[in-house]
């Protein structure tokens, strides 16, 4: 798969408050990239920088295909109802015919057509957003916190509709900090903490890469954390970890 | 299938639609312009002999003085105070809702965006214009004169008005972040032209040709039946500006120090524009008396006089005398020679002190090393001046009077109309289209 994004070195601050520090990663065509961190590191920062939103002080952006980024916590066109506002990104943005059927259907937003989108509650307003944001027909789609404010039954099945949106050739950046719902769909992971990258890889990557550098450091490892699947560790000989979870909590 | 501009001309239409600012706007817009109307008819009629016994010929029974001036200035009215949050609402409503994130990753460039709500709004203003459409309608239905240039021209500074007050709005919304301050902003500036024309009173000099161009100033030309391509062309700039301005700082994804680069930029060329525009001479005076103008054979005379003329007015700002000469003859001879050259000089503001001064109160002329002076201020007085300074004779009488349009006729209807039938209209139009959306 060739590289669509490639983020080199990028550095920005707030002030005196370093949010990014020489970030570097790739998104690969046609792959659901998880960007993975906790609150404040840094995720929405780099998504705005990529999206053209936030300007930044060092670093390069090299784009192959055209992007739209979806910010998070937004409502926009409140008065208006989510058909209209679907109908104006189509229109606007010059999607394909048929598209927002199709989306309206993968998304089931056929209840939520005549409502205002001011009247959403939160779960609604996201499916909503993920709506627009699929139907500017752009290659890559940068999403912020796709799942907050989803219920687990609503979570899979956008987990589910974006995934076939990727084999249909889309390529998804998601934006997550729940990491149980970063594994359930993205191929790849990005670790982000404290504005830096911790990682890169995919899930059997990151965890090598956690365990590796474990036992490079002689850490006791994760010797009993709950939820840790691999070997118990013994003081000076870290276990093997096995889920996103673990290898995060091991790189950040 | 339909442009980007189209889509966004569709959108911006409904969330102007969609605002209870625009329709709040609407609904008090009707009986502002119908309390200025109703009152100026009245005054119209009663002057012109309703009640028996006419007060008066000339001036005062033109339309444009007696009733085109008091009921579009109901307009100015709320193109200050009401239009302003119109404006503020639609631009700041997509940066606070996170619609412009997402309408700024099309390619259409920020001014085009700007400029889309720019018209949208110039559109939502025509459409508050209706009441003044309606008194003009009302006026005719009584059998009162309609004389179309002035009445034109009077639209047309209340548009331009309109535009500027636009123009600000948008620039106060795109440059803070949130639209209480872009509301505290634009009523500052406004305040802020108002200060301008109270030292231009006070002191005159360069406060004076500052306050030529404030709206209040460029509205006044308009409703005189004065159109003047200076305060057209400097309007324009202003318009321009504000909106580029506007587009610089809703822009997303660069830096401030760009932006105040090209704010830098943008206030440099404003500044050489409006210094150009200023220049510029020509204008037309629209209104049927031709209250702006001497008349065509006493200006054909003036044209023939050779050389520059100078003249130096010893007269302080605040003196009454001073504004009577420059409404009633400077104004005239600067029409009609465009090349003249008017000072005033005082050493106060209000002349009280100066009155004892040699000078004071004198009028100087000169013409091609010729001296004249006199202290006779009425336009007549000054034209005598010229032409006996230029050598050149009086022209006879061309029997140009304008002798006026008295009508004594009540505004039947009118309050049905503003009143009763504008609100009703206004809120059951409201309740529908804001129903649908």
């Amino acid at each position: 798969m060739h590289v669509v994004i490639r983020v080199a070195e990028l550095t920005k601050h707030y002030g005196s408050i370093r949010a990014l520090d020489r970030v570097s990663f790739e998104v690969r065509h046609g792959e659901v990239l998880g960007l993975i961190g906790p609150n404040g590191s840094g995720k929405t920062t780099l998504f705005e920088c990529i999206g053209g939103v936030l300007p930044f002080e060092t670093g390069h952006i090299q784009k192959e295909e055209d992007l739209f980024y979806l910010p998070d916590a937004i409502a926009p066109w409140p008065a208006q109802s989510v058909r209209w506002a679907l109908d104006f990104v189509a229109g606007y943005f010059s999607a394909p015919s048929g598209l927002r059927d199709t989306i309206v259907k993968a998304l089931s937003l056929e209840a939520l057509l005549d409502k205002r989108i001011g009247h959403l509650s939160k779960g609604q307003r996201k499916r909503a957003l993920l709506a627009i944001g699929l139907l500017t027909s752009r290659p890559i789609v940068l999403a912020d916190e796709p799942f907050d404010g989803l219920d687990l039954r609503q979570t899979r099945e956008v987990a589910g509709a974006l995934r076939s949106f990727a084999r249909d050739g889309r390529t998804l950046v998601l934006s997550i900090h729940q990491i149980n719902d970063a594994e359930r769909v993205c191929d790849r992971f990005v670790l982000l903490s404290g504005g830096t990258i911790r990682g890169e890889g995919t899930l059997e990557e990151l965890t090598k890469l956690a365990t590796d550098r474990l036992r490079t450091s002689g850490t006791p490892g994760t010797s009993g954390t709950p939820g840790t699947s691999g070997t118990p560790g013994t003081p000076g000989t870290p276990g093997t970890l096995g889920t996103l979870e673990e290898a995060f909590l091991a790189l950040t | 299938m339909r442009s980007p501009s189209s889509w966004l001309f569709a959108k911006e239409w409904r969330e102007l639609t969609a605002s209870r600012a625009w329709w709040v706007m609407l609904l008090v817009i009707g009986p502002l312009v119908g309390m200025s109307f109703i009152g100026a008819v009245t005054a119209y009629g009663e002057l012109s002999g309703v009640n028996g016994a006419a007060a008066g010929v000339g001036e005062a029974f033109s339309p444009l003085v007696g009733i085109w001036a008091p009921t579009f200035s109901a307009g100015e009215l709320a193109a200050a105070f009401l239009l302003p949050f119109v404006g503020i609402r639609l631009v700041s409503g997509d940066r606070h809702s996170g619609a412009l994130k997402i309408e700024m990753q099309h390619p259409l460039s920020s001014f085009a965006r700007v400029s889309i709500k720019g018209v949208v709004l110039l559109a939502g203003w025509l459409i508050a214009t209706m009441p003044a459409v309606i008194g003009v309608m009302l006026w005719a239905s009584y059998g009162g004169s309609i004389y179309v240039p002035e009445l034109v021209t009077v639209i047309a500074g209340h548009v331009l008005n309109g535009c500027l007050t636009i123009a600000l709005a948008a620039t106060a919304a795109a440059l803070t972040e949130h639209p209480a301050t872009a509301a505290i902003v634009t009523l500052t500036v406004t305040v802020g032209t108002w200060l301008i024309n109270f030292a231009a009173a006070v002191n005159g000099g360069w406060w004076e040709r500052a306050a030529a161009y404030t709206p209040t100033a460029m509205v006044a030309e308009f409703q005189r039946g004065l159109w003047r391509a200076d305060v057209t062309l400097v309007a324009a700039c202003l318009i321009l500006a504000g909106m580029a301005l506007a587009a610089i700082w809703l822009r997303l994804g660069v830096t401030v120090r760009r932006r105040v680069q090209e704010t830098g930029a943008l206030v440099i060329a404003l500044s050489l524009a409006i210094a150009a525009a200023s220049i510029v001479t020509a204008s037309a005076d629209t209104s049927e008396s031709r209250r702006n103008s001497f008349s065509t054979n006493e200006e054909a005379a003036l044209r023939t006089i050779p050389g520059d003329l100078r003249i130096e007015a010893h007269f302080a700002p605040e003196d009454p005398r001073r504004s009577d000469l420059e409404l009633r003859a400077f104004r005239k001879l600067r029409r009609a020679l465009p090349s003249v050259q008017i000072e005033y000089v005082s050493a106060t503001s209000t002349g009280l002190f100066e009155q004892t001064a040699d000078r004071y109160g004198e009028i100087s002329y000169e013409l091609n090393g010729r001296r004249l002076v006199s202290r006779n201020t009425t336009a007549e007085g000054v034209l005598e001046s010229v032409m006996e300074l230029g050598g050149v004779s009086s022209p006879p009488d061309n029997g140009e009077i304008f002798r006026g349009h008295p009508l004594a006729a009540r505004p039947r209807g009118a309050a049905a109309v503003f009143y009763v039938a504008w609100p009703l209209i206004i809120a059951a139009m409201a309740f529908y289209v804001q129903g649908r959306t």
